[in-house]
């Protein structure tokens, strides 16, 4: 639920290097539009989306 | 990315005490900096250990309410503060509300610092996003 999925996200990529892809799986419709916006405010790139029912999936592309 | 959010908080119930939490570490995740300014019926939300209620007639149900959010994912509010302090959020009391809400420096939460109006409006002068919250 809004926040978490941005929060965890962001402690991730703290542990992650540049050129890496994170996979993210939401079940908050709200990350649909929140995940594009966080990309797009960090400069980190949304490679693919995926939904599977409830649950998204989000591929990102660390900076 | 270096851009700036502020918010003062004047309310101590429950919806007014998530919402800046729920902001700040949104807004520091994505890179921001975050001060919030907690006056009024806010600063006692600083306390130590505290505990907001819902408003008017629906603090009966705050127990409910913590209870579904805690399954949801949301960490209680205290831990909630502590991630965001962690994540890099700024906590400041009002120095003015602190005398007059009866919240002594030794109650606050460690890391929260007390700061006047003008600090506060130093801080803001240049920030992108600024939010009252009460």
């Amino acid at each position: 639920m809004c926040p978490m999925p941005i929060v965890h996200l962001a402690k991730k990529v703290k542990e992650l290097k540049s050129g890496q892809v994170l996979e993210l799986l939401a079940d908050d419709i709200g990350a649909k539009e929140d995940v594009p916006a966080w990309c797009s405010r960090t400069g980190h790139q949304l490679v693919g989306t995926e939904e599977d029912g409830k649950l998204l999936k989000f591929y990102i592309k660390l900076k | 990315m270096a851009d700036k959010l502020c918010m003062v908080v004047s309310e101590g119930t429950f919806d007014k005490a998530y919402m800046p939490l729920i902001m700040g570490t949104t807004a520091a995740a994505s890179g921001s900096e975050v001060h919030v300014f907690y006056t009024f019926f806010g600063t006692g939300l600083l306390k130590k250990v505290a505990k907001p209620k819902l408003p008017g007639m629906y603090r009966l149900f705050t127990g409910m309410f913590s209870k579904k959010m805690k399954k949801v994912g949301i960490p209680g509010h205290d831990e909630f503060m502590k991630q965001a302090m962690d994540m890099g959020v700024n906590f400041y009391a009002c120095s003015t509300t602190m005398d007059l809400m009866g919240v002594k420096e030794s109650d606050l939460k460690p890391g929260v610092k007390i700061l006047g109006a003008a600090s506060f409006l130093k801080l803001a002068a240049d920030a992108k996003t600024t939010l009252f919250i009460g």
